[in-house]
């Protein structure tokens, strides 16, 4: 592989507008950000704020209106459709999406250089503590990190146990809101952020 | 070399990732276990072993010969048997019949092979054996149908066990029976360890855990831990899981 970095979000921006009359965006995310090193990161923010579609567009099923995502050295919208998900995979709660918006064919697009995904986009998945597969989960996360691959976990944290298991797991955060999305280096950065206690309320006590 | 190995699945459906990357060994002689979540891909997977379906990638092996791709009844020829999670008998044959008309020795034998295999006392004897190791010795000419749910599940198996199979798949074999039917069936599996190589998908952990010698956990269409149950107890949010109160 080459020593691009794992990811790369360049000047991208989603806007997302009321109508084909009405032109008048509706929402807007702007991100900027790059990852060179493997790791696991968590990704919180209000429901509708852009979470699933900074993961669409990270797994190429969304394109974005400016800006290009960069999975391993390749604009994910220039791969082949079939072939996204071996560069990043988009696990949507318990099965995964593949929808593409298709910009244009797929003889024009360029073959995906990895066999097996490199970044892996964990969308909300189910934690039950009762049943105890959540231990196998979080193995799971770090087995692919050390793998060397870049693992993001998206969740809105409704009980202390999800941030609990955000602060056992993650070695960095974004908080996604306020269309953007805004890093953070660790666990203690994200929980005394004003705009992050708010958006958990009762939880940030 | 393992009995039965699978080398990194791949399958899609459309536009859903339903394998990534699956590897798997069952060992000759062993009880190999299957869990994991609802929709998590085990069910597919097991397809994909038997020859349902054809993975995009990767290999399947068994006995050291290649099988990808193969029929299923090719499959099953070389010794592969499988139960499903949804029960396939002969409703209106007695128990008898159902076990009879599943031996290879009666299939080859044209238009009336349940009447020449009551007439056949190696035969008969055959399947007396197979439904003593099931525990449904007494209910030979019973009507399958007038079975209660548990001992329908034990003819089943019997029915796999017909063809001698070397492989004997077990798809969630405890669907559908309460406490009692669940350590019945424990016991009938716990027999049969030993005899036949037995791969069993269970969504029931503390009927694997009692039961496998190695267990791999499928999520996400991919083994995300494997071990023993003694290893994958080791970890310290199944210790304090339902899973892990349990002896």
């Amino acid at each position: 592989m080459s020593k691009a970095p794992l990811l790369a979000l360049e000047g991208v921006s989603k806007t997302y507008r009321r109508g084909l009359l009405d032109r008048t965006p509706a929402f807007r995310l702007d991100v900027d950000f790059r990852i060179d090193m493997p790791s696991i990161v968590g990704v919180m923010g209000p429901n509708g704020a852009g979470k699933t579609t900074l993961f669409e567009m990270i797994a190429g099923s969304n394109a974005p209106t400016e800006g290009r995502v960069v999975v391993a050295g390749q604009n994910m919208q220039r791969v082949r459709y079939r072939e996204r998900d071996r560069l990043a995979i988009h696990y949507h709660q318990s099965y995964q999406v593949r929808r593409f918006s298709r910009t244009r064919p797929n003889f024009m697009l360029e073959t995906a250089g990895s066999a097996y995904p490199v970044v892996h986009l964990f969308d909300e998945p189910q934690f039950n503590t009762q049943d105890g597969y959540i231990g196998f989960m979080l193995d799971f996360f770090r087995r692919l990190r050390d793998e060397r691959r870049l693992v993001f976990v998206c969740l809105h944290p409704t009980a202390k146990l999800h941030l609990e298991l955000l602060q056992e797991i993650c070695e960095r955060f974004f908080f996604v809101g306020k269309g953007t999305v805004r890093p953070f280096a660790d666990f203690g950065g994200i929980v005394t952020d004003p705009d992050v206690r708010a958006y958990l309320g009762a939880l940030a006590q | 070399m393992a009995l039965f190995e699978a080398r990194e699945l791949h399958l899609r459906f459309g536009d859903r990732v339903v394998l990534e990357n699956i590897s798997l060994a069952f060992e000759a002689g062993c009880l190999s276990g299957i869990m994991g979540p609802n929709g998590a891909g085990k069910t597919t997977c097991f397809n994909v072993l038997t020859g349902r379906y054809r993975p995009d990638r990767g290999r399947v092996m068994f006995d050291g010969a290649d099988i990808t791709g193969r029929s299923p009844q090719a499959i099953a020829r070389l010794g592969i048997a499988r139960s499903f999670q949804l029960m396939n008998l002969f409703d209106e044959f007695t128990v008898f019949e159902n076990v009879a008309i599943a031996l290879p020795q009666t299939r080859k034998r044209g238009a009336d092979p349940i009447g020449v295999a009551y007439g056949d006392a190696a035969l008969v004897a055959e399947v007396h054996e197979i439904l003593d190791t099931v525990g449904l010795g007494e209910r030979v000419d019973q009507i399958a149908k007038s079975l209660p749910y548990g001992e329908r599940r034990a003819l089943e198996i019997a029915v796999a066990l017909a063809s001698r199979p070397k492989l004997l798949f077990l798809d969630e074999p405890t669907a559908g029976l309460g406490s009692d039917g669940r350590a019945r069936l424990a016991e009938l599996v716990h027999r049969l360890k030993g005899q036949v190589t037995l791969v069993v998908i269970e969504h029931d952990m503390e009927f694997l855990f009692s039961l496998a010698d190695v267990i791999s956990v499928i999520h996400w269409g991919q083994v995300i831990a494997q071990g023993s149950p003694a290893e994958l107890r080791t970890n310290p949010w199944v210790k304090n899981s339902n899973l892990g109160k349990l002896a």
